[in-house]
């Protein structure tokens, strides 16, 4: 292009300043540098606080992400544990405790490990926290619960990471079933489904945002594929961000699979959901949850969203009487995350409930030793919740929804579908 | 075919980087200010051509027309009222002051938009034009031809009228374009104006194939300026060359390595080519 010789001026000038660039040599902190520094301290994560009748409240905090790429899978969680909290302290509150309210402190997790650990921090070091929810992805509960073992405050969280609960942890409590088991249902749902739609599943492949839920989720996929005799015929993990999802669709157009198993938030799962219409690739999608299982998916996608199937660990049609509360507040159908929190909230509730005291031991004690029924636990397809030694809720089971019109029917296993399944490509 | 197919990618999508980036080298190149906020025009410019598209049904690559003009009246307010009292100052006291604007945009926008993230729906976004067993993405082809477009407008405008000319005289020698009776300031501001106005035009143009959100710019913001370091700070030419190497390189290298580290392909050519040529692939000699 000509342009080069145009501009060439453009950039001369800099042949006048110091080669230094940044760091000028007499460099001394001013006024106005130290005053931006400020403000930019100001700005970071914040706090706040919703402060019901002063007194001696339960402080529970809540640790999400607000801001960055999954801030609205945070917005969604905290809107689900609000519902629960204002339910709890419109019925009286914890009785055994003098009638004692719910606070809750939520924090900004950002979509960054390491703040996530450091408002975790400052919420167990400032708030007088009994319990902490959160925080939604798993990258993120995994650093926040570094952060709440060290101090022996119990964690309660739906993110999915085998390593969650894998690592021996005493302080951390999984409600809903980890990525491997859901992994492993995931293609076991699908392979179920294919038969009764009249095709025998040989190939599938495999593409997952290369975090600890992706991750994890891709690995459950392969092991249950080996032990089925299925093929991977693609198994490819991409950066989180992906800007460009082309080079990951021609090589799925190359493997010649015959089911997609994306694992994804939403940004890319619409992306990938695009470019494999736009190149004509009509395979049944089977998401894993993330952005596959939320309203914007099919604000986003409109007809193309149809019939797009995906594991989760919860749905809200399992329980309506429960979940038609969220939706009356909120405007959308309850989304697993608000579903799971809300079910961490409702329990942790119970747990003091039965334990008289808002001591983080005795929440943990009673957390470990106790059989969890009624309630929002009737959401979960254990419809009770009881968590092992190592923190996980084995009664909990995943189940597999379809996209149809506005809503997500639960389709597989049988013993909780409110409808049939399709197995068809988009 | 799927090398061709891959450069065909990588040249689509890099023309939408050469746009986003050639707004940074526009600003650094007349002002000497690296703008970290560069990004979070970008995000507005999405923001913008998303209203547009939403409430009065505008498609976004004709909105991006829209976004552009706002943008740019932002631009030069910015420019007036905060860049104008920084260029004097230490380098560090501009790097403080357009970061903050970044926090504070990102945190304006969290606040009035929410964390939502929008996408539009349009006709040709999940369609692709056939060469025989090529595909071409009508969104990316879309994006492509309005980027080459803007840069061809831009050229126009720098190469061929008064202001333009007025501009590089003032990017060369302020204190020489004053004396030939050139307004440095408001060249400064037209600058300005003009570079976060390119990058939210290049943000309006990529709605039909990306989700918006107040942090969108953080995927973006490390490959702007890797274009334009690349490419050689303050160059326009500098900028569009940079963006196609950093699209082809992103796309080519998915042939051979896996693709989570299409990144790390890049840093290496990056690291490379800076360690040949410090002033980047189309630096100005010294």
């Amino acid at each position: 292009m000509s342009e080069s010789k145009g501009h060439k001026t453009l950039s001369a000038c800099r042949a006048n300043r110091p080669e230094s660039g940044f760091m000028p040599s007499g460099f001394m902190p001013s006024r106005r540098s130290v005053l931006a520094a400020g403000a930019a301290t100001l700005a970071m994560p914040y706090l706040s606080r919703v402060s019901y009748a002063a007194g001696k409240d339960v402080n529970v905090g809540v640790v999400v992400p607000l801001s960055g790429a999954n801030a609205q899978f945070g917005v969604n969680s905290r809107n689900g544990i609000e519902l629960v909290a204002d339910q709890i302290n419109a019925a009286g509150g914890i009785k055994a405790l003098g009638g004692a309210k719910i606070n809750l402190v939520i924090a900004d997790s950002t979509s960054t490990p390491t703040s996530a650990a450091t408002v975790g921090q400052r919420l167990i070091a400032q708030n007088d926290v009994v319990a902490i929810l959160g925080a939604y992805a798993s990258s993120l509960t995994l650093a926040l619960s570094e952060a709440t073992e060290r101090r022996g405050i119990p964690l309660m969280t739906m993110s999915f990471s085998d390593q969650i609960t894998g690592r021996g942890f005493k302080n951390v409590f999984q409600i809903i079933s980890k990525a491997s088991t859901l992994g492993e249902a995931q293609l076991k749902g699908t392979a179920e489904i294919a038969q009764k739609g009249g095709e025998t599943l040989k190939t599938i492949a495999i593409m997952y945002e290369d975090t600890a839920y992706g991750s994890s989720q891709a690995a459950g996929l392969r092991t249950t594929a080996k032990a089925l005799g299925i093929t991977v015929a693609m198994d490819e993990a991409y950066p989180l961000g992906i800007t460009d999802v082309t080079p990951l669709i021609n090589k799925l157009r190359a493997a010649n699979a015959q089911a997609v198993f994306p694992a994804s938030y939403l940004n890319d799962g619409l992306q990938i959901i695009r470019t494999m219409r736009q190149q004509g690739i009509k395979l049944p999608v089977i998401g894993g949850a993330g952005g596959y299982v939320i309203p914007d998916f099919k604000k986003a996608l409109g007809d193309y969203a149809e019939n797009v199937m995906s594991i989760a660990p919860g749905n809200y049609d399992q329980d309506p009487s429960l979940t038609d509360a969220f939706k009356k507040r909120y405007g959308y159908f309850m989304v697993h995350e608000a579903l799971e929190h809300a079910v961490c909230l409702d329990v942790l509730a119970k747990a003091l409930e039965k334990a008289g005291k808002a001591d983080p031991n005795a929440v943990r004690e009673t957390l470990h030793s106790t059989r969890f029924e009624g309630g929002w636990c009737n959401a979960m397809t254990g419809r009770a919740v009881k968590f092992d030694e190592t923190g996980l809720n084995t009664l909990a089971k995943p189940l597999m929804v379809q996209w149809r019109g506005d809503n997500l029917v639960t389709v597989w296993p049988d013993e909780y579908a409110k409808g049939k399944a399709i197995w068809a490509g988009a | 075919m799927a090398f061709l197919q891959a450069v065909i990618d990588g040249l689509m999508i890099g023309g939408v980087y050469a746009v986003i980036s050639i707004g940074l080298t526009l600003v650094f190149g007349v002002m000497g200010i690296v703008n970290f906020a560069q990004a979070e025009f970008l995000t507005l410019g999405m923001f913008v051509a998303f209203f547009a598209w939403k409430y009065l049904g505008i498609d976004p690559l004709v909105g991006s027309l829209i976004s552009f003009v706002l943008i740019f009246g932002l631009g030069v307010l910015v420019q007036m009222t905060i860049i104008q009292r920084v260029l004097n100052a230490p380098p560090v006291a501009q790097i403080f002051v357009t970061v903050g604007l970044l926090i504070v945009i990102e945190n304006l926008s969290l606040i009035a938009f929410g964390s939502d993230f929008r996408s539009v729906t349009t006709s040709y976004q999940t369609s692709a034009l056939r060469l025989g067993p090529l595909f071409i993405s009508v969104p990316y082809l879309a994006a492509f031809c309005m980027s080459l477009l803007s840069g061809l407008a831009l050229w126009l405008f720098t190469n061929k009228t008064w202001y333009g000319r007025a501009m590089r005289a003032t990017a060369q020698d302020p204190m020489a374009a004053h004396l030939m009776g050139i307004n440095a300031d408001r060249m400064r501001q037209i600058a300005f104006g003009l570079g976060v106005g390119m990058t939210a035009f290049g943000g309006a143009v990529i709605l039909p194939y990306f989700t918006v959100h107040p942090t969108v710019g953080h995927q973006f913001v490390v490959l702007m300026f890797t274009v334009v370091v690349l490419g050689g700070l303050g160059s326009v030419a500098g900028a569009v060359v940079g963006g196609l190497v950093v699209g082809v390189i992103q796309s080519v290298s998915t042939l051979f390595f896996p693709i989570q580290l299409q990144n790390l392909v890049l840093f290496l050519v990056f690291i490379t080519v800076l360690a040949v040529r410090p002033t980047g692939l189309i630096g100005a000699a010294r």
